[in-house]
């Protein structure tokens, strides 16, 4: 536990230590970041101490994915509310296993990355992940604007046949829910698995997967024009 | 003041039609033409001297063979064809059989015997997935009555010469007929209903004619695919979602249609809810087309009856506007060369879609209650006769052809040609091309997920695919169940999934 909580601490300092001209209120900033996250970590070692079912360890989770999981696109946290727990719980694992986090453009992953080790151990985890989905899916995304019939074809023509027709997952491919994913969010992880910053561990079948496919869409415009399509699912009519 | 207002805007708009219509009826000469006169379309497709036939072909499949068997009722097909030599005639008694016949001989003919209108009936059950899959060359099936399979009922990969003829095939899954990667084929006096895809596809093929048919109740009626050289002439294609179709599917193997005359069909009421699955390529059709083209060249349409089809009595299209479509940077997107000759066209577009409403306004169209033709997408080269006969939207800038009919071709039909050539090693893909592409394209959604979604998912793991391929398990609520591939030996089914693995389109 100790040597979890040492890590996120540094990777939180590594965070804070931008190259940028730092000023006073930077560092005033700076002063804030640190105790609010000490704060959060804090919580979370003790909720995880606990070692209590699923609810309570998702309280380790709500500072950055909110309160029922809906996702905070400020914090670049995702909603996860109602996504599939086999791949919850492989994410969490790929992130303690440091599968996914670890690149150095990665840095919202190695927030999570370092969040994710403070859970005790995979029993935990299976037991969060199953939280996690068991919350209702709220979408509360700002839709997102492109060409739709682009992006229906292409989605249909690249996405769907893992992702389901509605973008609403596909457990028996391993393949997340996208419908109700934060358009930033959704662009950040696909640039990462097209990039070579996810989906590089050779454990990491699905990601690998996934990066093979991300490979074959290189035109920015095509990935905002599908994300548009998949804004419009799962949303009511 | 709200009366005046109204009163203005009708006289705007009554002036603004008025001024369209006799603007246009001022500046274009009416050109009329009769198909029964005037030059005759010489085809695309000229037989080299040495394959030139002499006289009309009506048989594609050599001579019949002198060797008879019969199957009675409570036997099995597959049994005699099995214990068969090439070069054998199957009698099948009437009867119902529950079986899949697979034929990989050459000169097998399977000629069901109809006593007093009792028909050797093949029943899937809507267990089986297919009826009769042949890759045999000069291959025949006469007959027969097809029904509750999930896949196809008869299905040809990769054989030449082969004559489908006097069938009844319902309810048969996505395809009720459909040759594929073939060259010379008949496909004649058929009944075929109730196919959540095409009725009749003839893909990937060469040197065509569909003809006789009635072909009703499906998505697709009759569909020309990724193939060249077709007739298809004197059909009734009614009820289906999309009556007659020319296409190209992006992402198969095969990258163009060219050279396809429809002629002398009824292409009558096609407004059948489309029950393709959803996002599939099928899905996209309009329900109420009467005949779509799409991306293919070289079509002519002559002296078809099309009518009461809700959408429009036909639609040219190019791959960016249509649904479900994704790009092949290989395929010419466009639709070249279209010939619309005499047709008759009545009562179509009564109830068409918004954008081609907007099309007839963008055309100065104003009021139109019906849509003959609509075309979107770049078409080059395209002409019509007769043009004021039909209410169009987009096709006023098409030429004035300068043929009337297509009276001197009689149809692209050849004496056997040989059969396919196989070089050592390519079996994997032979049975790519003849088998895979069916269902499966390269980057889009046809029947089955992409090929490009199949490499990553299988990338380095061709022995998986191979197995899967001998025993599927449903992975997909919204895609069909693959049938089984079973009948390839092991050897065979690790050599396509190599294949698969590797392609790059």
């Amino acid at each position: 536990m100790l040597s979890s909580l040492s890590r996120l601490i540094d990777v939180m300092s590594a965070m804070a230590d931008s190259s940028r001209e730092r000023t006073a209120a930077d560092r005033r900033l700076e002063r804030i970041v640190r105790a609010s996250w000490l704060g959060a970590v804090l919580f979370m070692c003790s909720a995880a101490s606990l070692a209590a079912e699923g609810d309570k360890l998702f309280a380790s989770c709500i500072a950055c994915h909110g309160s029922k999981g809906e996702g905070n696109a400020a914090l670049n946290a995702p909603a996860i509310a109602g996504q599939d727990a086999a791949y919850v719980e492989r994410q969490l694992l790929n992130f303690r296993n440091r599968r996914r986090g670890t690149h150095k453009s990665d840095v919202f992953g190695a927030q999570m990355q370092a969040a994710a080790t403070v859970l005790p151990d995979d029993t935990a985890v299976a037991k969060v992940a199953s939280y996690v989905a068991s919350l209702p899916k709220n979408v509360i995304a700002k839709p997102a604007t492109g060409n739709l019939h682009n992006g229906k074809n292409l989605y249909n023509g690249k996405c769907g046949a893992c992702h389901g027709g509605v973008a609403e997952g596909n457990q028996a491919l391993k393949s997340p829910r996208l419908a109700g994913l934060d358009a930033t969010y959704l662009k950040l992880q696909f640039a990462h698995f097209r990039d070579g910053v996810r989906g590089t561990d050779p454990q990491d079948t699905p990601g690998r997967q996934m990066a093979m496919m991300a490979k074959t869409l290189p035109a920015e415009r095509d990935i905002d024009d599908i994300i548009a399509f998949i804004h419009q699912q799962g949303r009511p009519k | 003041m709200k009366k005046g207002l109204i009163l203005g805007v009708l006289v705007a708009a009554v002036a603004f039609g008025a001024g369209t219509y006799f603007g246009r009826s001022g500046k274009q000469d009416l050109t009329i033409s009769s198909s029964t006169s005037g030059a005759s379309y010489s085809g695309g497709f000229k037989a080299d001297a040495a394959t030139k036939p002499e006289g009309v072909i009506r048989s594609v499949a050599g001579p019949a063979p002198t060797n008879i068997v019969v199957v009675k009722d409570g036997e099995s097909i597959q049994a005699a064809i099995k214990a068969a030599p090439k070069g054998t005639i199957v009698r099948v008694m009437p009867g119902t059989y529950h079986e899949t016949v697979y034929i990989d001989k050459d000169d097998i003919r399977i000629i069901g015997v109809i006593e007093e209108g009792r028909r050797p009936v093949l029943d899937g059950q809507k267990k089986l997935n297919d009826a009769i899959l042949y890759s045999g060359n000069n291959f025949v099936a006469e007959n027969l009555e097809i029904r509750n399979y999930k896949g196809n009922g008869i299905m040809g990969q990769a054989g030449n010469n082969f004559e489908i003829r006097n069938n009844v095939i319902a309810e048969s899954g996505v395809y009720g007929i459909f040759p594929q990667l073939g060259q010379n084929g008949i496909v004649e006096h058929n009944v075929v209903s109730g196919i959540a895809d095409a009725a009749i596809y003839i893909g990937m093929s060469d040197n065509i004619l569909v003809a006789h048919n009635d072909v009703f109740d499906s998505v697709a009626g009759i569909e020309i695919e990724n193939s060249r050289h077709a007739i298809v002439e004197n059909n009734y294609v009614h009820n289906n979602s999309g009556g007659l179709l020319a296409f190209v599917t992006p992402g198969l193997p095969i990258k163009d249609t060219v050279d396809v005359i429809f002629r002398n069909n009824f292409v009558v009421g096609n407004n059948h809810p489309n029950f393709g699955a959803p996002g599939s390529t099928v899905s996209g059709i309009p329900a109420g087309t009467g005949i779509l083209i799409m991306a293919a060249d070289d079509v002519v349409v002559e002296s078809n009856i099309i009518s009461d089809n809700k959408v429009a009595g036909m639609i040219i299209t190019d791959h960016a506007n249509a649904s479900n479509i994704t790009a092949d940077p290989e395929s010419d997107p466009n639709s070249d060369r279209v010939k619309i000759l005499d047709n008759v066209m009545l009562r179509n577009g009564y109830d068409t879609i918004p954008e081609a409403k907007a099309l007839l306004l963008a055309d100065g169209k104003v009021g139109r209650k019906n849509l003959d033709i609509v075309r979107v997408g770049p078409s080059p080269g395209s002409c019509i006769v007769n043009r004021h006969q039909y209410i169009t939207a987009g096709v006023d800038d098409f030429a004035e052809c300068d043929f009337t009919n297509t009276a001197a071709t009689v149809n692209y039909l050849l004496p056997p040609v040989p059969p396919r050539e196989i070089k050592p090693g390519e079996r994997g893909k032979v049975v790519y091309l003849g088998i895979c592409t069916g269902c499966h394209t390269y980057n889009g959604r046809m029947i089955g997920p992409p090929v490009q979604v199949i490499q990553a998912l299988y990338m380095d793991n061709p022995q998986g695919l191979a197995d899967f391929i001998a025993k599927p398990t449903k992975k997909r609520d919204d895609y069909p169940e693959m049938p089984p591939q079973d009948y390839l030996d092991p050897e065979t089914r690790l050599a396509v999934a190599q294949y698969m693995l590797q392609v790059t389109n």
